[in-house]
This record gives C-alpha cells, sequence and structure tokens, in this order.
C-alpha cells in the first residue's frame, strides 16, 4: 500500500515517470510481521543526563569488539580521541566521549575514563581532533572524517548486518526514521528538534555517493513531523521517499532491502537510522566527534519510560537509579525481541546501545492460568477475551507462559514470519538433524527478528535453534573452503616439485 | 490454592532424583502445572512470550465442544457422563504410562481426544469397547508414533476405526431414539438393555431405505446417530467458535464443506430421484461435526495454507463417493483416515514448490 501511495503521488507529476516506476517497482510485498504492545513506552520528552564523573567504556558491543589500545594506563585523553580499535572491522575507533585519565586495568572488559572534565561545546564544536590526517589515495576526506570521528560505527550492510567497508561503494543506502521494536530510542523523537541537522546529514550523505539511490523509510501515517519531513526534502530528486506499515519488524534493513528489490550480490547496502544521518551531519558539517547519543529507558518495569541523552560508558548504575521499580528485573541492551541481556559484568552503556528495556522476572505462578479467560493478555491467536479489546499495552514479563511441547503445526510461526520462510519446516529439520535441508529452505533468510519463538504455543524457542544451526552452517563452509584451500596448495606443491624434477 | 500451593512444594522433593516417586515425576508435573502457570521463563531473546500455550489451544477445542455435548445429554441422556469417564480414564492411564516409559512430559492432547472420542460412538455401545477403542486410539494411533505432534492419524478416529471393523453389530445398529419435550433424556441412563428407546436406523440408513428424514430434525439433531453429531446446530456453534479463536483453521472446514456440497450438488442435479438434496446431505450423519473437529486437527492436517485446501477437497469428496457408492452409509470416518494420509504427502509437494519460489529469491 505504501507503494501505492507513492505511485498516487507520482501520477500527479506524470504519466511517463509512473509507467517507468510500475515497470521498476520491487515486487516483493512485506508480509507477516506482528505489534507487541507492550507497557512502558518511553514518552517523547528527551532528558539529559547530568556530566558523568566517570565512564565504563565496553571494550565489546554487539558488532564490535575494541581489543587494539591506542592509549595507555595513566595517560590522559581528550574528548573524541580514539581509546582503542576494533581490529576485525576495519579499525573502527571506540572514540572517548569526554577528556579524562584512562585506566586500563580497573574492569575487566572495560575501558574507565576518570577525573571526567565536563563537555564544553564551544571547543568541542570547531576543534578538529589532532589524529585526523589525510592519506591521498586512500580515503577522501570525507571518508576520512565519517570514520575518525565515529560516524561510520551508525552504518550496516543491510544484508549482513555488519560494518561495511569504509572504502567500499554502496549499491544503494537506505535510511529508516522508524524503531518499531519496543523499546528503542524512536527516530522521530530524536528527529523532533533535529530536523535541519537531519536534511543536512542528507546532502552530506549524498555528497559521498555517485549515483546510487538513497531510500528513505518513513511510517505511513500522517504526523506533523512526518509533513514536516517532506516538505523539507521536497527538493531532494534524489531520496526516495518509502511508507511502510507501522509492523515490527518492517523496519528491518534486510527485510527493506529485498522489499526494494536489491540483491546482495551486488554490493553492500549501506543502512543507517535517524541518528546516524544525525551523526554524519555531526561530522561532516561542523567537523565533531560524535559522542553525545539519545536513548530510550523503557519497559514495565520502569517508572517513568522517557528519552534520556548520554554518552557511550555512563555507569548504568547512575543512569537506572530510581528509574526501575525495586523487585527482581532483568536488563535489556536493546529491546525485549532482540535485546542481549546486561550481566552483573557489565558497568557501562556500550557504543551501539540505543535502548535499555527493563522487564520484570516472573516470579508469581497464578492458580489455573491456563482457563482463564484472558481479558487482560493479548494474544497473537484469538483464544483470550482481550480479542474483544481495543489494543492495549500489556504488563509482560520474563515468563516463558507455557510448557515445552513438539511442534503442533499450528502454522502461527509462518504467518507471522516477515522473511517469507518456514520455520516448522526448518525446525523439523533440525529436530532430525538435516542441515542441508534447512539450507534449502532458506534458513539464511532468516532475519532472528524473534517472531516465531514469540508466538510458539510449543514454547519452542525456534530463533535460538536458528542462529546456532546457522552458525554451524557457517562454519561447515568455511571449513570446506580452507579444506580446497588446502588442496590447492598441495596441488600447487606437487606441480611445482614435478617441475623441479623435470628441471633436474 | 495457597495451601494447594504448599502442597505441591512438600510433595516435589519426592518426584525429584533420588526422591521415592521419581518415575511418576511427568504425572507431577503435569498436574502441577495443570493448577499453576508453570515457573519457566524466557533466557535470551525474545525476552517475553505470547500467553497462548499448548494447553488454552486444546482447551479451546473442549470449550467448542460444550453446546454438542448438552445436546447431546438432552437427546441421549446421561450415559455419556459414563462413556466420557471410561474414556478419560483409559486413554489418560495410556497416556500416562507411556509418559512414565519414554521420560517425557505428559501431553495435553489426551483431554481432546478423551472428549471426541465417545461423542463419535453409538450412545449405546458397550463401556468395554469404549474402553478398547480409547486405548487402542491413543496407544497405536499416537503414542506409537511419538505422542501428540507426530501423530499422523486422529487418535479418536482410530479408534473408532478399530471398534467399527472388530464389532461391527455393536457399531452400526444399536441407536437410541432421541429424547424430546422440556427435559429430553436429560434425567434417563439409556443402555442397550432398554429395548423401548432403541431403533436400527439412523437416518443415512433411512435414505438408503428410500425415506428422508425431514431438514429440520437433522438441523436441530432429534435423530438417532452417533452421540454427538446429530445436531447440525450444536456443531455450528461450536465450530464457529473454533473458526473465531482460530484454533481450527477456515480454509480446512471451508474447502471440506465447499467440495462436499459441490459433489453432492452435482449428483443430485444428475439424478434427483436417487440422491439425496445437498443440505440434506450437509446435516445428516457426521460430516459437520468432522469437518469442524475431526479435520481442523493441527497435527494430521497439513501445515501449509495451499494443502489444507486441497486437503478439505479429498475429504469433502471421498465422504460423498463413500456414502452414496459403497456399502457403508458414512464415510467421514474413513474420508478423514484417508486424508490423513495424504496430508504429508500434499505438504511434501508444496514445501517443494514454494522452496523452489524461495530458491529464486537471492
Amino acid at each position: 500500500m505504501g507503494f501505492l501511495r507513492l505511485v498516487v503521488k507520482r501520477w500527479l507529476v506524470s504519466d511517463v515517470q509512473i509507467c517507468i516506476i510500475l515497470f521498476l517497482m520491487p515486487t516483493m510485498k512485506l508480509q507477516g510481521g506482528y505489534n507487541i504492545n507492550i507497557q512502558g513506552r518511553p514518552g517523547p520528552t528527551i532528558k539529559k543526563m547530568p556530566e558523568p564523573e566517570i565512564l565504563y567504556l565496553r571494550q565489546k558491543s554487539r558488532r564490535f569488539h575494541f581489543t587494539k589500545l591506542r592509549v595507555e594506563d595513566g595517560r590522559s585523553i581528550s574528548c573524541g580521541q580514539p581509546l582503542a580499535v576494533d581490529p576485525e572491522n576495519y579499525n573502527v575507533p571506540l572514540l572517548a566521549p569526554r577528556t579524562g585519565t584512562v585506566r586500563l586495568n580497573q574492569l575487566d572488559g572495560h575501558i574507565v575514563l576518570e577525573d571526567i572534565q565536563p563537555l564544553e561545546k564551544e571547543t568541542a564544536v570547531f576543534k578538529q581532533p589532532e589524529h585526523i590526517s589525510i592519506h591521498p589515495g586512500h580515503l577522501s576526506l570525507k571518508h576520512k572524517l565519517l570514520f575518525d570521528l565515529g560516524a561510520w560505527q551508525f552504518f550496516s550492510d543491510a544484508f549482513t548486518g555488519s560494518l561495511p567497508d569504509p572504502m567500499g561503494n554502496p549499491q544503494a543506502v537506505i535510511i529508516s526514521t522508524l524503531s518499531l521494536e519496543p523499546f528503542l530510542a524512536r527516530g522521530d523523537i530524536q528527529l523532533d528538534e533535529k530536523l535541519l541537522n537531519f536534511t543536512r546529514g542528507l546532502e552530506q550523505l549524498q555528497s559521498l555517493l555517485e549515483y546510487q539511490p538513497m531510500y528513505l523509510i518513513m511510517p505511513k501515517i500522517d504526523t506533523e513531523l512526518a509533513t514536516k519531513v517532506h516538505e523539507h526534502i521536497r527538493g531532494y530528486a534524489w531520496v526516495e521517499m518509502i511508507e511502510i506499515p507501522l509492523r515490527y519488524p518492517f523496519d528491518n534493513f534486510t527485510i527493506l532491502a529485498r522489499y526494494l528489490g536489491l540483491k546482495p550480490g551486488k554490493g553492500p547496502v549501506w543502512s543507517l537510522r535517524a541518528e546516524g544521518i544525525i551523526a554524519v551531519d555531526s561530522a561532516l558539517t561542523m567537523h565533531k566527534p560524535c559522542i553525545q547519543k539519545i536513548i530510550s529507558i523503557g519497559g514495565p518495569a520502569v517508572l517513568k519510560p522517557a528519552h534520556f541523552e548520554v554518552c557511550a560508558g555512563y555507569p548504568l548504575d547512575d543512569l537506572l537509579k530510581g528509574l526501575i521499580a525495586d523487585e527482581p528485573v532483568r536488563i535489556l541492551d536493546g529491546g525485549v525481541m532482540t535485546g542481549e541481556i546486561i550481566g552483573d559484568n557489565d558497568y557501562g552503556l556500550d557504543t551501539e546501545c540505543n535502548g535499555l528495556t527493563v522487564l520484570r522476572e516472573h516470579r508469581q505462578r497464578e492458580f489455573l492460568a491456563f482457563l482463564r479467560p484472558g481479558f487482560d493478555r493479548r494474544s497473537y491467536s484469538s483464544c483470550f477475551l482481550s480479542t474483544f479489546r481495543k489494543a492495549f499495552p500489556e504488563r509482560l514479563n520474563t515468563a516463558l507462559r507455557g510448557e515445552l511441547r513438539p511442534c503442533i503445526s499450528c502454522n502461527y510461526c509462518e504467518e507471522v514470519c516477515p522473511a517469507g520462510i518456514m520455520p516448522h519446516l526448518i525446525h523439523k529439520y533440525l529436530y532430525a538433524d538435516l542441515l542441508d535441508e534447512a539450507e534449502d529452505a532458506r534458513i539464511d533468510l532468516c532475519i532472528e527478528c524473534g517472531l516465531c519463538s514469540f508466538v510458539c504455543p510449543s514454547k519452542i524457542d525456534l530463533k535460538r535453534e536458528f542462529v546456532e544451526a546457522k552458525r554451524v552452517i557457517q562454519e561447515e563452509k568455511e571449513e570446506i573452503l580452507k579444506e580446497q584451500r588446502q588442496q590447492e596448495e598441495l596441488q600447487r606443491t606437487i606441480k611445482g616439485e614435478q617441475a623441479k624434477d623435470i628441471i633436474e | 490454592m495457597k495451601s494447594l500451593f504448599k502442597l505441591f512444594e512438600r510433595a516435589k522433593p519426592l518426584f525429584e532424583d533420588g526422591g521415592r516417586f521419581r518415575p511418576f515425576k511427568p504425572v507431577f508435573d503435569a498436574l502441577e502445572n495443570f493448577f499453576f502457570g508453570p515457573a519457566t521463563t524466557t533466557t535470551a531473546a525474545p525476552h517475553i512470550r505470547d500467553p497462548l500455550d499448548v494447553k488454552r489451544f486444546m482447551s479451546m477445542v473442549i470449550v467448542a465442544l460444550i453446546p454438542v455435548l448438552l445436546a447431546s445429554f438432552y437427546f441421549f441422556g446421561l450415559r455419556l457422563i459414563t462413556m466420557l469417564v471410561v474414556s478419560y480414564a483409559v486413554g489418560g492411564a495410556v497416556e500416562v504410562l507411556f509418559a512414565v516409559i519414554r521420560k517425557e512430559e505428559i501431553n495435553e492432547g489426551f483431554l481432546v481426544t478423551g472428549m471426541l472420542f465417545p461423542l463419535i460412538l453409538p450412545p449405546t455401545l458397550p463401556l468395554w469397547m469404549v474402553a478398547i477403542g480409547v486405548a487402542f486410539g491413543v496407544f497405536v494411533g499416537k503414542e506409537l508414533f511419538g505422542g501428540t505432534g507426530r501423530n499422523i492419524f486422529n487418535p479418536a478416529l482410530v479408534g473408532r476405526c478399530f471398534l467399527a471393523i472388530a464389532y461391527p453389530v455393536a457399531m452400526s445398529s444399536n441407536w437410541v431414539t432421541p429424547g424430546s419435550g422440556f427435559t429430553g433424556r436429560l434425567f434417563e441412563y439409556i443402555s442397550a438393555s432398554d429395548v423401548d428407546a432403541l431403533t436400527s436406523a439412523t437416518p443415512l440408513v433411512l435414505a438408503k431405505q428410500g425415506t428422508l428424514t425431514e431438514l429440520s430434525r437433522l438441523f436441530f439433531g432429534n435423530i438417532s446417530g452417533s452421540v454427538g453429531e446429530t445436531s447440525s446446530l450444536a456443531v455450528i456453534l461450536g465450530g464457529v467458535f473454533l473458526l473465531l479463536t482460530r484454533t481450527a483453521n477456515w480454509r480446512t472446514v471451508v474447502s471440506t464443506l465447499g467440495s462436499f456440497a459441490l459433489l453432492a450438488a452435482i449428483l443430485r442435479v444428475n439424478d434427483p430421484e436417487r440422491f439425496a438434496p445437498v443440505l440434506w446431505h450437509l446435516c445428516a450423519g457426521s460430516i459437520l461435526f468432522g469437518a469442524f473437529y475431526m479435520t481442523t486437527d493441527p497435527v494430521t492436517s497439513p501445515v501449509t495454507n495451499s494443502g489444507k485446501w486441497l486437503y478439505g477437497m479429498i475429504i469433502g469428496f471421498a465422504t460423498v463417493l463413500i456414502r452414496n457408492f459403497t456399502g457403508y452409509v458414512e464415510g467421514v470416518m474413513f474420508a478423514i483416515l484417508l486424508g490423513n494420509i495424504f496430508a504429508p504427502v500434499l505438504d511434501e509437494i508444496i514445501f517443494k514448490l514454494r522452496l523452489r519460489r524461495l530458491a529464486l529469491e537471492e
């Protein structure tokens, strides 16, 4: 339907264009998806956290592992300088969010920054960090700025989810203003204040490209902000606006890229969220390191869910103090569907975090739970009285809400799957250890959104099975590749020896 | 409630490793999780889960059977209670036995099988036959395949099929004339010895002999027949509930009834003298009961939606053919079992087609 509206809009422009669009229209239909309505949606206010006294910068985040240190213990470092880099990911830097003294051995897996100087806006804006120098022939200045000022880590490849090569050329760029998973920092809230930065960031990003298309993903609703964005970029012929229904996980970049008809073989698809574009603007227009970020703190166990302006490394205890109900909770880095549990050994906000979700731990066991009419529980199925109710935010906790059972072939997982695969079939293959068949059933198309695990009445953890199987398949493939290389090597040496023999 | 919980907590160590009743842990777990929602939590993303579980899913079928049960009590009396008790006791015992031997959990599937089974039997069937039938159905139809979720055939139908072949006379001649008036047979207990209340023919038998029962009687259910099948009204009420809760898939039902009606209509148009009208056929016998409660069993029907359409067609067509062209007067049971055989094959074909389409996608 999003396309339909797009088409109608274009119709007004010219019908020659529409013929072209109809021809080029990606045929992939958005399917599946489901909105989980859970209590604790962060409000639209952005609270600025007080300046931290100490920072715990985690060396490991979702994609990165900053193992190569760039600083020594006890040295002072100024704001925006790299503390460490990730050698596995093109040496992407972990920037010091504030000026302070480095302590390396205080906490395992963290770089601690002490004696923090409060952020002085004026100086930070125009002072060009010293470590930026231009090597001709390598990266252009703009690429270099993006990379060194910490904006590059907001980029990801739509198909692999990993960091794209900064030197590479994308086949397309997808920019999403949406965060549909409960709960991540919402794009509209970040845009509300920084719409100018956003449009300027879009221009900056465009200047990095040659001819590749840029897609801007917008919600399929008319809000004041949406109209404003529309107005702002009306003149930008190089940005194609695409509207999608507000349903999880339609903001997933892999799904969007497939929907847009992009192919993984034709090069990376740079994908960014709203904060990424603002970071691009900050790096390229103001030459300012991207150190401040907006995160959401939400979930049923949060007393006043809201957005917060913080920096990486902000102590979690200080951040959550007074925010969480006083009972056993589970703190997640990310949303409820894909977030990871923050353990006791994590002290600070990691650099990629864009939301914390807090859930109550399941303790209370309900009497005759399965017989309850269920006016207060919302379900994908219609087996509860809440079917007659309008959508309402539910107070969910970490309960599994049922016992593990064999698959009863209810087909819910397939209905809800946004990737168009058959989770129940892959489950049956994996249950029988048939990895090749699972591969033929396109387990690789799984985007790990977790919806199949969520709806399964037999409480089978399909997502975990798939992640594990994908890992094994990947390892096997690498093994085969390695063997092939060894074989080739062997052949070459044999041939070499034969040649030597002949010569002798 | 609290004292019950404490009782469970106190008894728990007896069923843990090293406890005296360790082999009966499945029974204890089943009871505990029946009364109290399970204590398990998620361990990784997604951290929250949908409230629907298999218990709820299966109890929806039981709720949907309430109108059928009420109609059955009204028309055929209280003997149904003893049949239900026997069916649940014997079926449950087989299920528990296998859970203990296999050291697996007790599955909720037998709650549905135990209730469906008496509803598809003649109301005066000796109780020992009910026991043998349900034991055979659960044992051969389900446990041998590995339990709920892995069975190919509907266990209740396997049990009935066994009885129909082993005791053909008891299964086809002793019907009860339905109750009427304000209370019906609500306070009566009719067994095979009450000769006054017995009749030897159901509407389908009578139809073969040339007399058509009125459609309104078929619709409300004051006819003789298997316990639960007679009242089309009650079956439709419960069936619609199943469809609305999405416990049953509408595709299977529409396809089964649609193809049944289509073939019946074709026959009727060709030879109105010989074949009964479509609506009459729909309300007679157990086609409605089978379509709503038996074909829609998610485990034994195809998973894929296209598979469900084909599956329904096989059952619908087969029922009409068996009813009209064989020595049997009713064909629903055989048709559904036939459909069960086809279900995995249909799925396999649809999987192949869909995987071929998926393979084209980069």
